[in-house]
Protein backbone atom coordinates (compact mmCIF):
# COMPACT_ATOMS: atom_id res chain seq x y z
CA UNK A 1 0.00 0.00 0.00
CA UNK A 2 1.48 3.45 -0.34
CA UNK A 3 1.90 6.45 1.75
CA UNK A 4 1.96 9.81 2.39
CA UNK A 5 5.85 10.97 1.82
CA UNK A 6 7.77 12.19 5.05
CA UNK A 7 9.38 14.84 3.59
CA UNK A 8 10.78 16.19 -0.18
CA UNK A 9 13.43 13.37 -0.33
CA UNK A 10 10.30 10.49 0.13
CA UNK A 11 8.23 12.45 -2.40
CA UNK A 12 7.06 10.80 -5.66
CA UNK A 13 6.42 13.13 -8.61
CA UNK A 14 4.91 12.80 -11.29
CA UNK A 15 3.38 13.65 -14.80
CA UNK A 16 -0.49 12.40 -14.03
CA UNK A 17 -1.78 15.92 -14.63
CA UNK A 18 0.39 16.90 -17.91
CA UNK A 19 -0.92 13.25 -19.61
CA UNK A 20 -4.68 13.94 -18.25
CA UNK A 21 -4.52 17.15 -19.86
CA UNK A 22 -2.76 16.13 -23.18
CA UNK A 23 -5.00 12.81 -23.57
CA UNK A 24 -8.36 15.08 -22.30
CA UNK A 25 -8.43 12.30 -19.80
CA UNK A 26 -10.32 13.71 -16.05
CA UNK A 27 -9.46 12.43 -12.79
CA UNK A 28 -12.63 10.79 -12.81
CA UNK A 29 -12.05 8.88 -15.55
CA UNK A 30 -8.75 8.14 -14.49
CA UNK A 31 -9.49 7.25 -11.16
CA UNK A 32 -12.21 4.46 -12.76
CA UNK A 33 -9.81 2.99 -14.96
CA UNK A 34 -7.57 2.36 -11.87
CA UNK A 35 -9.78 1.30 -9.79
CA UNK A 36 -9.48 4.68 -6.92
CA UNK A 37 -11.49 7.36 -6.46
CA UNK A 38 -10.64 10.59 -8.28
CA UNK A 39 -9.62 12.32 -4.99
CA UNK A 40 -6.99 9.67 -4.67
CA UNK A 41 -5.76 10.82 -7.73
CA UNK A 42 -5.05 14.58 -7.00
CA UNK A 43 -3.29 13.23 -3.76
CA UNK A 44 -0.95 11.52 -6.02
CA UNK A 45 -0.67 14.47 -8.11
CA UNK A 46 -0.02 17.14 -5.58
CA UNK A 47 2.50 14.94 -3.91
CA UNK A 48 0.52 14.43 -0.84
CA UNK A 49 0.56 10.28 -1.32
CA UNK A 50 2.61 8.01 -2.87
CA UNK A 51 0.86 5.55 -4.55
CA UNK A 52 1.42 1.82 -4.19
CA UNK A 53 3.72 0.09 -7.08
CA UNK A 54 0.60 -1.53 -8.17
CA UNK A 55 -1.29 1.82 -8.29
CA UNK A 56 1.50 3.19 -10.17
CA UNK A 57 2.02 0.32 -12.42
CA UNK A 58 -1.76 0.29 -13.50
CA UNK A 59 -1.57 4.02 -13.78
CA UNK A 60 1.39 4.05 -16.19
CA UNK A 61 -0.25 0.60 -18.11
CA UNK A 62 -3.35 3.35 -18.45
CA UNK A 63 -1.42 6.26 -20.22
CA UNK A 64 0.56 3.01 -22.28
CA UNK A 65 3.89 3.96 -20.74
CA UNK A 66 6.64 2.99 -18.46
CA UNK A 67 6.28 3.54 -15.01
CA UNK A 68 9.68 5.70 -15.15
CA UNK A 69 8.23 8.12 -17.12
CA UNK A 70 4.93 9.10 -14.93
CA UNK A 71 6.81 8.75 -11.21
CA UNK A 72 10.55 9.74 -10.63
CA UNK A 73 11.85 9.98 -7.32
CA UNK A 74 13.85 13.11 -8.66
CA UNK A 75 11.34 15.95 -9.87
CA UNK A 76 10.39 15.80 -13.76
CA UNK A 77 11.61 17.72 -16.48
CA UNK A 78 8.56 20.08 -18.14
CA UNK A 79 7.78 17.81 -21.41
CA UNK A 80 8.62 21.16 -23.32
CA UNK A 81 12.07 20.78 -21.63
CA UNK A 82 12.33 17.07 -22.93
CA UNK A 83 11.55 17.98 -26.26
CA UNK A 84 14.09 20.69 -26.75
CA UNK A 85 16.71 18.24 -24.98
CA UNK A 86 15.88 15.66 -27.71
CA UNK A 87 15.71 17.36 -30.61
CA UNK A 88 18.67 19.50 -30.00
CA UNK B 1 -5.39 -2.65 -3.97
CA UNK B 2 -6.18 -4.42 -7.49
CA UNK B 3 -10.07 -4.40 -7.23
CA UNK B 4 -12.77 -1.10 -8.21
CA UNK B 5 -14.01 0.25 -4.64
CA UNK B 6 -17.31 -1.60 -4.68
CA UNK B 7 -20.14 1.05 -5.13
CA UNK B 8 -22.61 0.04 -2.03
CA UNK B 9 -25.47 2.08 -1.28
CA UNK B 10 -23.56 3.38 1.78
CA UNK B 11 -20.70 4.25 -0.43
CA UNK B 12 -22.43 6.35 -2.74
CA UNK B 13 -24.07 8.05 -0.21
CA UNK B 14 -20.61 9.09 1.50
CA UNK B 15 -19.75 9.78 -2.00
CA UNK B 16 -22.35 12.02 -3.14
CA UNK B 17 -21.08 15.84 -4.04
CA UNK B 18 -24.02 17.04 -2.24
CA UNK B 19 -22.08 16.81 0.90
CA UNK B 20 -19.13 18.18 -0.78
CA UNK B 21 -19.72 20.69 2.43
CA UNK B 22 -18.87 18.68 4.86
CA UNK B 23 -15.41 17.77 3.77
CA UNK B 24 -14.06 20.81 4.03
CA UNK B 25 -11.49 21.25 6.99
CA UNK B 26 -13.34 23.80 9.27
CA UNK B 27 -16.64 21.86 9.18
CA UNK B 28 -15.09 18.68 10.20
CA UNK B 29 -13.11 20.07 12.89
CA UNK B 30 -16.18 22.35 14.35
CA UNK B 31 -17.86 18.68 14.30
CA UNK B 32 -15.00 17.07 16.35
CA UNK B 33 -14.97 20.18 19.09
CA UNK B 34 -19.39 20.00 19.11
CA UNK B 35 -18.85 15.91 19.53
CA UNK B 36 -15.91 16.67 22.23
CA UNK B 37 -17.97 19.30 23.88
CA UNK B 38 -20.88 17.31 23.98
CA UNK B 39 -19.69 14.49 25.29
CA UNK B 40 -18.00 16.56 28.37
CA UNK B 41 -21.22 18.29 28.95
CA UNK B 42 -22.87 14.99 29.64
CA UNK B 43 -19.97 13.36 31.20
CA UNK B 44 -20.35 16.36 33.92
CA UNK B 45 -24.07 16.00 34.12
CA UNK B 46 -23.62 12.53 35.39
CA UNK B 47 -20.56 13.41 37.64
CA UNK B 48 -22.57 16.27 39.09
CA UNK B 49 -25.76 14.26 39.12
CA UNK B 50 -24.04 11.28 41.46
CA UNK B 51 -21.65 13.90 43.36
CA UNK B 52 -25.13 15.63 44.35
CA UNK B 53 -26.37 12.71 45.60
CA UNK B 54 -30.08 13.30 43.40
CA UNK B 55 -29.47 10.88 40.63
CA UNK B 56 -31.62 9.59 38.12
CA UNK B 57 -33.88 12.42 37.92
CA UNK B 58 -36.36 14.06 35.46
CA UNK B 59 -33.24 17.00 34.79
CA UNK B 60 -30.72 14.53 34.23
CA UNK B 61 -32.79 11.97 31.65
CA UNK B 62 -33.79 15.16 29.77
CA UNK B 63 -30.43 16.29 29.38
CA UNK B 64 -29.26 12.88 28.51
CA UNK B 65 -31.85 12.45 25.87
CA UNK B 66 -31.06 16.09 24.48
CA UNK B 67 -27.55 15.05 24.56
CA UNK B 68 -27.86 11.55 22.32
CA UNK B 69 -30.23 13.17 19.96
CA UNK B 70 -28.26 16.29 19.41
CA UNK B 71 -25.10 13.66 18.92
CA UNK B 72 -26.81 12.18 15.29
CA UNK B 73 -26.77 14.80 13.38
CA UNK B 74 -23.60 15.69 14.75
CA UNK B 75 -21.94 12.75 14.01
CA UNK B 76 -24.01 12.36 10.43
CA UNK B 77 -21.98 15.62 9.30
CA UNK B 78 -18.16 14.46 10.93
CA UNK B 79 -19.10 10.56 9.09
CA UNK B 80 -19.94 13.03 6.04
CA UNK B 81 -16.77 15.02 6.03
CA UNK B 82 -14.55 11.67 6.11
CA UNK B 83 -16.57 10.17 3.90
CA UNK B 84 -17.50 7.12 5.91
CA UNK B 85 -14.03 5.78 5.62
CA UNK B 86 -14.08 3.81 9.10
CA UNK B 87 -18.12 2.44 8.41
CA UNK B 88 -17.93 1.50 4.73
CA UNK B 89 -17.60 -1.35 3.64
CA UNK B 90 -13.22 -2.24 3.30
CA UNK B 91 -14.07 -3.20 -0.40
CA UNK B 92 -15.87 0.20 -1.14
CA UNK B 93 -12.55 2.35 0.18
CA UNK B 94 -9.42 2.54 -2.08
CA UNK B 95 -5.92 2.39 -0.75
CA UNK B 96 -5.34 5.89 0.31
CA UNK B 97 -8.79 5.81 2.01
CA UNK B 98 -7.43 2.12 4.18
CA UNK B 99 -4.33 4.18 4.71
CA UNK B 100 -5.55 7.21 6.24
CA UNK B 101 -8.14 4.63 8.67
CA UNK B 102 -5.36 2.68 9.76
CA UNK B 103 -3.26 5.42 10.28
CA UNK B 104 -6.08 7.07 12.57
CA UNK B 105 -6.75 3.63 14.83
CA UNK B 106 -2.60 3.56 15.33
CA UNK B 107 -2.80 6.85 16.57
CA UNK B 108 -5.56 6.65 18.82
CA UNK B 109 -4.63 2.95 20.16
CA UNK B 110 -3.51 4.35 23.36
CA UNK B 111 -5.40 6.60 24.10
CA UNK B 112 -8.63 4.75 23.36
CA UNK B 113 -7.76 1.70 25.58
CA UNK B 114 -7.00 4.37 28.64
CA UNK B 115 -10.45 5.43 28.09
CA UNK B 116 -12.22 1.91 27.92
CA UNK B 117 -10.49 1.24 31.40
CA UNK B 118 -10.97 4.81 32.58
CA UNK B 119 -15.06 3.79 31.93
CA UNK B 120 -14.44 0.51 34.22
CA UNK B 121 -12.69 2.55 36.79
CA UNK B 122 -15.21 5.60 36.81
CA UNK B 123 -18.19 3.42 36.86
CA UNK B 124 -16.51 1.12 39.43
CA UNK B 125 -15.54 4.44 41.68
CA UNK B 126 -19.71 5.80 41.17
CA UNK B 127 -20.78 2.47 42.21
CA UNK B 128 -18.53 2.78 45.11
CA UNK B 129 -19.08 5.81 46.44
CA UNK B 130 -22.24 7.30 45.50
CA UNK B 131 -24.21 3.83 45.18
CA UNK B 132 -25.80 5.00 41.99
CA UNK B 133 -25.38 1.65 39.56
CA UNK B 134 -27.54 3.97 36.70
CA UNK B 135 -25.29 7.11 36.67
CA UNK B 136 -22.55 4.81 36.93
CA UNK B 137 -23.67 2.89 33.84
CA UNK B 138 -24.08 6.31 32.04
CA UNK B 139 -20.67 7.54 33.12
CA UNK B 140 -19.08 4.21 32.03
CA UNK B 141 -20.90 4.06 28.64
CA UNK B 142 -19.74 8.03 27.75
CA UNK B 143 -16.44 7.26 28.50
CA UNK B 144 -15.97 4.01 26.49
CA UNK B 145 -18.14 5.33 24.30
CA UNK B 146 -15.71 8.46 23.82
CA UNK B 147 -12.82 6.20 23.30
CA UNK B 148 -14.54 4.88 20.17
CA UNK B 149 -15.23 8.13 18.79
CA UNK B 150 -11.46 9.01 19.24
CA UNK B 151 -10.39 7.36 15.84
CA UNK B 152 -13.01 9.45 14.15
CA UNK B 153 -12.06 12.80 15.52
CA UNK B 154 -8.46 12.18 14.83
CA UNK B 155 -9.35 10.88 11.03
CA UNK B 156 -11.63 14.40 10.68
CA UNK B 157 -9.12 16.58 12.41
CA UNK B 158 -5.96 15.33 10.31
CA UNK B 159 -7.51 14.35 7.49
CA UNK B 160 -5.82 16.32 4.35
CA UNK B 161 -8.11 18.83 2.52
CA UNK B 162 -9.38 17.38 -0.67
CA UNK B 163 -8.40 18.49 -4.33
CA UNK B 164 -11.10 21.25 -5.04
CA UNK B 165 -10.13 20.66 -8.74
CA UNK B 166 -11.97 17.40 -9.07
CA UNK B 167 -13.03 17.65 -12.65
CA UNK B 168 -15.59 15.65 -14.65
Amino acid sequence: MGRQPKGETDKVHDRIGVLRADRGVSRKDLAEAVGVHPQTIGYVERGEYSPSLALALRIARYFDLPVEAVFSLEPLPSLSQELLRRTS
Amino acid sequence: MSSHPARTHLARTFEDERYAWARNRPVRRRAVVGEAALLSALVAATVVAAATGSGWTTWFFIAWMVGMLSFIPLHSVLNLGIRGVLDRDGRSLDEHQRRLGERSHRAVGWPSTALTFAAFTGAVTVVAVTGHVTLALCLGFLLWFTGGLMTYWHLAWTSPEEPADVDG
